[in-house]
């Protein structure tokens, strides 16, 4: 056999020298499987129809220009050669260039970054940030060669006539256009207003659309972003779809308010902007209130306050009508009066309640008094008794007859005085019946009346009562 | 007071004096204070007006000078 023998080598480098060679340029269109991509740089799948496949290498420098995320089950157009994997003697198609089946590239990159970011609770509302009412600067990223800057100027002019812009002009098409769309974020985030070293700047001499700044900054940076750009292809809005904006937008620490393109148009950028505005216009009517509107709207709310304070008032004024219609209002004597009155009764019962206490003392020391006195008396009156008997003795009978009958007159005058005094009558088991105010003795029931208090003197003391009625000698109940 | 009106942004001063105006129509409310809401209410709007007129109108550019400083320059549009 004439047949040449060759290392496993040179055999190997033989087949990929004429596979190159033979299969140099060519297109090849199937599903991938078996995706697998080490580091996030090269890929490795497969590429198969229903009866075969076959494998394929994208090396880094292929797949960085792809616009698409390559994944298992994707159908794909590849471009490249054939070529060996000598180590293995695998053959492989080496992919050059992808191109999605069925849909545009472009189409399938927003809808993989747009699901991939979606995933990662970009779009959530509640990472989304309070777009300012009245903002004291509206950052604007855009060209300012387009119409967009006028058509938004000319929004902000109508609604709030003295609105703060300031704008960063960038690309809104083209390759640099993301990046530089991620570096006027930034910068309008950095900016503080100027009123630092920046404010000072005299510059002349520079661009034709600028001149120098006339006044020094506001101190303040601005606290709202609009992202705008006109209409245009997918390809012409493609800077508002790459991950780099979207991601940008996303860490902006300042709302960010998304118009990109007309009515229709959907970009990431949008999806993950604080609010997205159909255009532009729109853009410059949600970034600040209409201040004729909130002029009148906060008039009518002090107006609303004003109303109800007046009703409160007038409600309140028909309260005091009411209440100072009232007899206590209309004749304020009458509560004079009752509290005069209350007062007299108060100040008599007082007074009496005074008298009664100083009488009840003034009859018990009264029947004390007569307690202590008896006995001296009887005593004295014992001693005297003797002394005139013994005197009797010495005396002559005529004279002894007008002792007698003297002794007799004393005796009667005794007995006459004892019997007189109210407290030997009391003494003896009678009552002394008083008016309980003005000490008047009761000597008949008409001297006194139902309910009324009176005093009832005894030998010791004084029995505070009350009529509960009143009977006439005739038995008959009077009152 | 929670925070003092002068300290307060617009939208904060709005949200009271809405809160204020809701709170005296749906609740009964002694004439003494509303008579108290409303001093507040007058204070509160002037508040707001007074930050509708703080801005003064103006465009700018913000660039960046020789020294790669941010500065914001007037911006004049030919056709504007």
């Amino acid at each position: 056999m004439d047949s040449k023998i060759y290392t496993v080598s040179s055999l190997n480098l033989k087949i990929k020298n004429s596979l190159e060679s033979g299969f140099s340029n060519l297109g090849v269109e199937g599903e991938v499987s078996n995706f697998y991509c080490h580091n996030n740089r090269h890929l490795y799948f497969d590429l198969k129809d229903d009866n075969s496949k076959i494998k394929v290498v994208m090396f880094y420098e292929a797949k960085k220009k792809l616009g698409f995320e390559i994944e298992d089950g994707l159908h794909i157009l590849l471009s490249g050669y054939i070529s060996v994997y000598e180590k293995r003697g695998d053959y492989q198609l080496i992919a050059l260039d992808a191109e999605p089946v069925g849909k545009g590239s472009l189409a399938l990159a927003y809808e993989q970054l747009k699901l991939k970011l979606k995933e990662k609770g970009y779009f959530e509302e509640i990472s989304k940030k309070a777009i300012p009412t009245i903002p004291k600067a509206i950052g604007l990223v855009t060209s300012t060669g387009g119409a967009v800057i006028r058509d938004i100027i000319t929004v902000l002019s109508k609604r709030f006539e003295n609105f703060h812009l300031i704008v960063r002009n960038v690309s809104v098409q083209g390759l640099s256009a993301s990046r530089e769309i991620c570096e006027a974020i930034d910068d309008l985030c950095e900016f503080d207003g100027g009123a630092g070293a920046g404010g000072t700047v005299v510059g002349s001499g520079e661009g034709t659309g600028a001149s120098a700044g006339a006044g020094s900054g506001s101190g303040a940076g601005v606290d709202v972003i609009i992202l705008a750009r006109g209409g245009g292809s997918l390809e012409d809005l493609w800077a508002f779809n790459t991950q780099e904006v979207a991601q940008k937008v996303f860490e902006c620490s300042i709302p960010v308010i998304s118009a990109i393109g007309h009515e229709t148009d959907f970009t990431i950028c949008d999806f993950v902007a604080d609010i997205r505005a159909a255009t532009p216009s729109v853009a410059a009517q949600i970034v600040i209130c209409d201040k004729n509107e909130t002029i009148k709207k906060i008039n009518s709310l002090l107006g609303r306050i004003k109303n109800n304070l007046e009703k409160n008032l007038s409600k309140s004024r028909q309260d005091l009508r009411y209440l100072s219609d009232r007899r206590i209002f209309k004749k304020p004597q009458t509560i004079l009066l009752n509290f005069w009155q209350s007062h007299d009764t108060a100040g008599k019962k007082l007074a009496d309640e005074a008298k009664s206490k100083i009488q009840s003392k003034k009859a018990a020391f009264g029947s004390l008094q007569i307690l202590l006195d008896e006995k001296p008396i009887a005593g004295r009156i014992a001693l005297n008794k003797m002394s005139v008997n013994n005197d009797l003795f010495r005396l002559s009978s005529g004279e002894k007859n007008k002792l007698e009958s003297l002794k007799n007159r004393v005796g009667v005058l005794l007995k006459d005085m004892d019997s007189k005094s109210p407290v030997s009558v009391l003494q003896k088991g009678f009552a002394l019946v008083l008016k309980k105010d003005n000490e008047k003795i009761i000597r008949s029931i008409d001297d006194a009346s139902v309910d009324e208090q009176l005093q009832i003197l005894l030998r010791d003391g004084i029995l505070l009562s009350k009529i509960l009625e009143k009977i006439s000698k005739n038995t008959k109940a009077v009152d | 007071m929670e925070k003092e009106i002068k300290e307060m942004t617009f939208e904060e001063a709005l949200l009271k004096l809405e809160t204020i105006v809701n709170e005296l129509e749906d609740e009964k409310i002694a004439l003494e204070e509303s008579i108290k809401r409303f001093e507040l209410g007058v204070r509160l709007s002037s508040h707001c007006l007074a930050k509708l007129d703080e801005a003064e109108k103006k465009i700018e550019e913000l660039t960046r000078n020789q020294d790669g400083k941010l500065v914001a320059r007037e911006l004049k549009l030919d056709d504007l």
